[in-house]
């Protein structure tokens, strides 16, 4: 029993020992909460019967708004800024769908920085003017679009150690940046 | 947790307690902490306290009252290697505190983590073995497949819950009597924040199958986790 009496105070008070840290969220919103501007571009962009998940996301750039939803079998991400303003599109698609030249670059980067790396998904990112974006999802042209490739990797340093790497390469498969991405600890799921 | 959740968990407990008449059955609260830390090379380090403080009654008297008292607290502590950011293999020791049964076990297990859009799953596969002073050493292989589900958006992000569904069954095998239990959870959880997880449970133990005696347990269980 006295072992109960203290496994409940500890609990009571842990909530706030700790002081909480710049907190990064994502929650799931309901369409009237999107801006009109947002749900309009979306509309024209991609014309047709589709279930669109709406998020808002606040970060340390600040609020934003993310549409997630299949089309044409494709898994498909769109962020707006805090006004509604369209900022990109990512489709995952799969390797052989990248082009020869732009993946022989990207897997030739990542086998010179790591001695062992496997890629785990794979994003296309558009990103450009809102009528050009318009456009190319409407008609196809991709004329002034910027095009970059957001992979996530697991990939072993020549330490041996293993980590989860999120690479930004640009339309030739050139690395523009890499972070490294934190899996949410599973203590709960492994003890 | 919200008044509701806590109503829920009593309702369930005393409706469970009033259909297993005929069969053994307990009920109790199962508080549980855990400490984990992570070393500079990858590894971790854990403890776990497990304490079950068990309710019963004599159902053949209808004289008697519900009881109330320590049944078992198991004290763990494991070194768990990574194998990959999703993978890792851990060696653990465990000791046991109950009246007349005080046991030691050791342990050994692989956990991996399969990630979804929208949430994850952790399948835990484990091999024990069981010393009690005066018996034959028990041996058991666990699997537990476990479904961690954001209860808002698509990441648990601090301040957040979850809810965890999980399911384990348990061979065991002591002196060529051979035993199944299934443990059956759900969770519902809070990252209070990158560090700390609160979690609220009922936990049901199926177990003697195959003998006589169809046992069922079940727990309140509330849980506190801290990872540093």
């Amino acid at each position: 029993m006295r072992l109960t009496f203290i496994f409940l105070i500890i609990i009571l008070f842990s909530g706030k020992a700790f002081s909480q840290k710049k907190v990064e969220q994502e929650k799931r919103i309901k369409k009237q909460d999107v801006p009109e501007i947002a749900l309009d571009w979306l509309q024209d962009s991609f014309e047709g019967r589709k279930k669109v998940r709406w998020y808002q996301e606040i970060s340390d750039q600040g609020l934003s708004f993310e549409a997630k939803f299949l089309w044409s079998g494709k898994f498909h991400s769109v962020e707006f800024d805090s006004l509604g303003k369209i900022e990109d599109v990512e489709i995952e698609i799969q390797q052989k769908e990248i082009g020869s030249e732009t993946e022989s670059n990207i897997l030739s980067f990542l086998s010179t920085e790591y001695s062992e790396f496997r890629i785990e998904r794979i994003q296309k990112q558009y990103s450009g003017d809102e009528d050009d974006l318009e456009e190319f999802f409407e008609e196809g042209e991709i004329n002034s679009l910027t095009v970059r490739y957001e992979i996530e990797y697991i990939a072993k340093t020549a330490s041996g150690n293993q980590t989860f790497w999120e690479g930004l390469f640009d339309q030739k498969g050139k690395i523009i940046s890499k972070r490294e991405i934190e899996i949410r600890i599973m203590d709960n799921l492994i003890f | 947790m919200g008044k509701g959740t806590f109503f829920f968990l009593i309702s369930f407990l005393i409706a469970f307690s009033s259909l297993a008449q005929d069969q053994v059955f307990f009920t109790g609260f199962f508080p549980e902490a855990a400490i984990t830390k992570k070393l500079s090379n990858g590894n971790k380090v854990n403890f776990k306290v497990e304490n079950q403080e068990i309710i019963f009654r004599n159902f053949e008297n209808p004289e008697d009252r519900w009881q109330f008292r320590h049944y078992r607290t198991d004290l763990m502590a494991f070194y768990d290697w990574k194998l990959s950011p999703l993978s890792s293999m851990a060696l653990g020791l465990f000791y046991r505190v109950q009246d007349g049964s005080n046991a030691y076990r050791i342990i050994q297990q692989f956990a991996t983590l399969d990630r979804f859009r929208r949430f994850r799953i952790g399948h835990r596969f484990r091999l024990d073995q069981t010393f009690i002073p005066n018996d034959a050493v028990e041996y058991r292989f666990r699997y537990r497949l476990a479904m961690d589900i954001p209860l808002r958006g698509d990441e648990v992000d601090p301040g957040e819950n979850y809810l965890v569904i999980s399911s384990e069954p348990i061979f065991g095998l002591q002196e060529k009597e051979f035993g199944l239990e299934n443990r059956f959870v759900v969770t519902l959880g809070k990252l209070i924040n990158p560090q700390q997880k609160i979690e609220y449970s009922v936990d049901y133990r199926t177990d003697g199958f195959f003998q006589e005696g169809f046992r069922t347990r079940l727990w309140a269980k509330i849980g506190y986790f801290y990872n540093f």
